[in-house]
């Protein structure tokens, strides 16, 4: 359960890195063509169509395998300490995580928003990755992953948490 | 006897010097070159005269809107080159002191230098322009079907391609676009990618626009829509597109469906203004709108390309675009002739050597007394 949920954690995070690369390429040659700029850049990168389509794409991917992940989690959670819902920082900020990506992927869907806000909110989005995934480790007390190492230690998290 | 082949396995005539002989948009006008210009028709027979009538056993003819050029193998380049004047102002029955006085000559290594850089575009009228490549190709494939090259035109064209294939992947020459229909065509690609799906409006009728809406369709584009005031003047303009005639006040409902907008009407004030715009961007989801805008005074409301998802042209920026396609060229110059300068002292050693190859070895004095 616990691996499937790190599989599927560590592959979102993968999706969202590309929606995050295209949003940066998006965002770099729809400058060069508001611009009026033909270097080196604009030949070289792909079409804003193309772009676009494959943010789609890695924030559907993304979203997927974080929901996914997320499950799994609770799970795995569940049958670790007993309880479905642990207060941890990193669990908010992936509640957090889930919800923007949930939105994002929503409007984008729905086309309410489209190229330049996408893009920006893909590299935004982003960013909350990095915190959730090494931030909260290090500048947040969290205590994920919980590595149990026997029995007794479980049962310990069990009674603090009750 | 069987006759020996002329491909790569022949035999390099030692005494052979290839030349050039020809005329191009700098030295003759258009008048002149179209007498003298060669018809597809014409050119096997022609390359069969240089061989039979002038004893020439390698030879090319290049013939384009924009250049006559003869390529030969001739023995004596001093004698060689005014018979190839002379082949030329009879093919195109001109006075022969006419001919020459336009004619440019050479023999190698100029000659060799020449065909390297017409192949890569930098002697083109618009530098860089890669269409001559193709006529190069075709003029060589000509020769080669007439059996009029041997092993060292094989060699010099197969170098030739080779050049510049390095010369437009290793420069920026060929990069940008040359003319304002094409740039049109490379903007729309950049923004949606392929074409075949996009959805093309064209406001009014004027040339440009026509020209821009021929690239689109050669592209791939094939949903036309085609605004005019009177449908009458369009008519066959939109029967030889296949594309659909709108009346101007419907030009608002088209926002909802078109990706390119191409706009060449003469117009006292704005057709599209911001809020149409702004009204057609919210209907249509913010799809993305390409909006080139040819028309003198602008028929687009310039703030509308502020908006987002809204990528607005008009004439200055795609003439602004055009010079910095020619300033990048130009700036690889130097590095393009570089490249080139390379490729024709590698052929010229190839052939100093398979000359010497074939040249027999005459014992010195100093040998002949060695030998007891």
């Amino acid at each position: 359960m616990l691996t499937w949920h790190t599989v599927c954690s560590w592959l979102s995070y993968v999706a969202f890195l590309v929606a995050f690369g295209s949003g940066l390429l998006f965002l770099l040659q729809e400058r060069q063509i508001k611009r009026k700029r033909m270097g080196a850049l604009f030949h070289r990168l792909p079409s804003l169509g193309a772009l676009d389509r494959v943010n789609l794409l890695a924030i559907g991917l993304g979203f997927g395998l974080l929901s996914l992940g997320v499950f799994y989690g609770i799970l795995g959670q569940r049958t670790l300490l007993g309880r479905w819902w642990v207060d941890d920082p990193k669990v908010y900020l992936t509640l957090l995580l889930w919800s923007g990506y949930f939105l994002l992927f929503l409007v984008r869907l729905r086309s309410t928003l489209r190229g330049r806000p996408v893009a920006l909110l893909s590299i935004l989005g982003f960013s909350l990755v990095l915190f959730t995934c090494l931030g909260a480790g290090w500048l947040l007390a969290s205590r994920h992953p919980y590595k149990v190492a026997d029995a007794s230690t479980a049962h310990r998290l069990r009674i603090a948490g009750q | 006897m069987r006759q020996r082949p002329t491909g790569y396995g022949s035999r390099v005539n030692k005494t052979m010097h290839i030349v050039v002989v020809g005329l191009n948009y700098r030295s003759a006008p258009i008048e002149l070159r179209e007498k003298l210009a060669f018809t597809s028709e014409q050119l096997p027979q022609a390359l069969a005269r240089l061989r039979v009538e002038m004893g020439l056993r390698e030879s090319a003819i290049l013939s384009t809107c924009n250049r006559i050029e003869i390529y030969a193998g001739v023995p004596d380049w001093q004698q060689g080159i005014p018979r190839l004047q002379h082949f030329l102002s009879s093919h195109g029955r001109l006075d022969h002191h006419l001919v020459t006085s336009r004619c440019y000559q050479t023999a190698e290594p100029g000659s060799v230098q020449h065909l390297f850089a017409v192949a890569s575009g930098l002697d083109s009228m618009v530098l860089g322009e890669s269409e001559i490549l193709h006529q190069v190709k075709r003029a060589y494939a000509v020769a080669k079907e007439a059996g009029s090259t041997g092993k060292v035109f094989n060699v010099l064209f197969q170098r030739a391609f080779n050049a510049a294939k390095a010369v437009r992947s290793q420069t920026a020459i060929g990069q940008g676009c040359a003319s304002i229909a094409t740039l049109a065509v490379e903007l729309s690609e950049k923004i949606f990618g392929r074409l075949n799906r996009a959805t093309v409006v064209l406001v009014g009728a004027g040339k440009i626009g026509e020209a821009t809406l021929k690239h689109l369709v050669a592209r791939g584009a094939s949903r036309l829509r085609i605004v005019n005031r009177t449908a009458d003047r369009i008519q066959s303009l939109a029967q030889s597109y296949a594309a659909s005639l709108v009346s101007l006040d419907q030009l608002q409902d088209q926002l909802l469906d078109a990706d390119i907008v191409i706009s060449s009407a003469t117009a006292p004030a704005y057709l599209l203004r911001q809020t149409d715009i702004a009204q057609a961007m919210r209907t249509r989801h913010h799809r993305p709108l390409c909006l080139i805008d040819l028309g003198l005074p602008r028929n687009i409301d310039p703030a509308s390309g502020r908006m987002d998802n809204v990528y607005l042209f008009n004439i200055d920026d795609l003439q602004e675009l055009i010079t910095q396609t020619y300033q990048q060229r130009e700036a690889s110059l130097s590095h393009s002739r570089a490249i080139l300068h390379a490729k024709v002292e590698h052929f010229l050693r190839w052939w100093t050597n398979e000359r010497s190859r074939c040249t027999p070895h005459v014992p010195s004095v100093s040998e002949l007394v060695a030998v007891p």
